[in-house]
């Protein structure tokens, strides 16, 4: 990942945060510039909930090239306590050992590697409880 | 002889908050054995340590030090706005440059009036760290500050580090209101002593062999412990609890008799046992266990050692403000027996000893 990219996302990737409209009061994951559900620009930045339940998962096994060292790993739809889904990775967990609805909560990790040299991508990935 | 804020301290400075993380991977001396054709009943009995754990393929000094900074935040119910320093003590960082206090102070959304830099004194730079912010706060300079060690231990492959080196992270919030572990005093030394060493851009570190024992591991935490209890005037029997550096369990069981406490009183701040040597994480392990375990109105002692060489000492009395923060789920127990047992081969690949 390049250096902007790394930069502009952090704040949604580390601290898993959303947008509250103000207007229609509904919540959004990823941070957005106006409401994606009624365009207003009344928004502000909302902490998501550290823990919520998976919805569907899968195993990715062929994947790009700063992530061959994780693979394979899971990937699952999550929906978060406070009803928001979002993807992301379940980590320190066996693909057997997973079901559907299992509990999980949010944990900072490494995303990816860029080479030897470049930098590295941190955010939430998500472990069972 | 390094003096830091002489005898007893009037206005009360300490602990506010603490948080800490092991990650869930063990390797087990006899798996390390196996490979080597080594004896491990020989390995255990020498070391009295069981398994090391070991980090995941997606963490790092960098992922472990957010999960015991939030850990810390989680467990104090406080405004990360209001930290003013944070210092990570590591010689395990991702990056040689690029600081890891800077993505801690981001996931903890702690940026950005804040001071912050990465420290490196072998194994006690994070107890350097919980030094830098006590004088910080002490001098009103900031309200909160946090200081964090943490390492992803190495050791060459077939060294006799190997059985131990370990990985975890602790973190200490340092400040004046709800204070629950208030510091009565600290006390360091400092030598130029080469018992241990990694050179710019070595993969491994390399030691003394047995030279890492008596002019180093033990002179320094008898002479930093002795010098703070001479100062405070205190002795081994007026504490509760003391946690020294724990390499392996079997140096802090004899510094501790070298220096006149008992079995009791070290028992429970070895951990070591379990998870082996966290390096810059591992005395402020032991503090992290023993505070989960105190009562108010304990005493509590502690004294790391980095090599290279030097000791930090410490003298804590635990207050009231303890049993809010006790019930905390995300413990050093909790950790330490939340853990999957891996093979050698497993371990090589998450290590990266295998590429």
């Amino acid at each position: 990942m390049e250096p902007p990219k790394i930069w502009r996302e952090r704040r949604e990737k580390y601290l898993a945060l959303g947008v509250l409209c103000h207007d229609c009061k509904k919540k959004n994951f990823p941070i957005t510039q106006r409401c994606p559900d009624c365009t207003s620009g009344n928004i502000e930045e909302v902490k998501l909930a550290q823990t919520g339940k998976i919805l569907y998962f899968t195993r990715v096994s062929q994947t790009a090239k700063e992530m061959m060292f994780y693979a394979p790993y899971i990937v699952a739809l999550i929906e978060l306590d406070d009803r928001i889904r979002v993807t992301g990775q379940i980590t320190d967990t066996k693909f057997e050992d997973l079901t559907e609805g299992m509990k999980v909560r949010m944990v900072f990790r490494t995303l990816s590697k860029n080479g030897e040299e470049g930098l590295i991508g941190y955010g939430f990935k998500f472990v069972h409880i | 002889m390094n003096k830091l804020f002489q005898g007893i301290i009037m206005s009360k400075l300490g602990i506010v908050s603490y948080g800490s993380y092991i990650p869930r991977y063990r390797i087990s001396i006899e798996e390390i054995a196996k490979v080597w054709d080594d004896d491990p009943s020989e390995i255990i009995s020498q070391l009295q340590v069981f398994s090391k754990s070991v980090l995941g393929p997606d963490e790092d000094v960098a992922t472990m030090s957010v999960e015991a900074a939030r850990n810390t935040i989680s467990r104090w119910k406080g405004n990360p706005k209001d930290i003013g320093a944070i210092y990570v003590g590591s010689e395990s960082h991702p990056y040689a440059v690029k600081p890891t206090a800077t993505i801690v102070a981001a996931a903890i959304d702690a940026e950005k009036e804040l001071t912050a830099a990465d420290l490196e004194f072998a194994c006690k730079a994070g107890t350097a760290g919980m030094q830098m912010c006590f004088g910080l706060v002490k001098s009103e300079m900031i309200k909160f500050g946090l200081a964090i060690g943490s390492d992803d231990s190495q050791a060459k492959p077939r060294d006799p580090l190997e059985y131990t080196a370990g990985a975890g992270s602790a973190a200490f919030l340092i400040g004046k209101e709800r204070v629950v572990a208030e510091l009565e005093g600290t006390y360091s030394i400092t030598t130029d002593t080469p018992d241990f060493w990694r050179r710019e851009g070595a993969v491994f570190p390399s030691h003394g062999n047995r030279f890492t024992g008596q002019p180093a591991y033990f002179q320094h935490i008898v002479d930093a412990s002795k010098g703070l209890m001479e100062e405070l005037g205190t002795k081994p029997s007026d504490y509760n609890h003391v946690t020294f550096h724990q390499p392996n369990t079997k140096f802090p069981h004899t510094v501790a008799k070298m220096l006149g406490f008992t079995t009791d009183q070290i028992d429970i701040s070895l951990i070591c046992k379990n998870i082996g040597n966290a390096y810059s994480a591992s005395s402020m392990l032991g503090l992290a266990h023993i505070l989960n375990n105190s009562n108010p109105g304990d005493r509590v002692f502690m004294t790391s050692y980095g090599s290279g060489a030097g000791s930090d000492a410490f003298s804590f009395s635990i207050t009231d403000e303890i049993e809010e923060l006790k019930s905390y789920p995300l413990t050093v127990e909790y950790y330490v027996n939340n853990k999957e047992e891996i093979n050698y081969g497993k371990y090589s690949r998450y290590k990266g000893i295998l590429r």
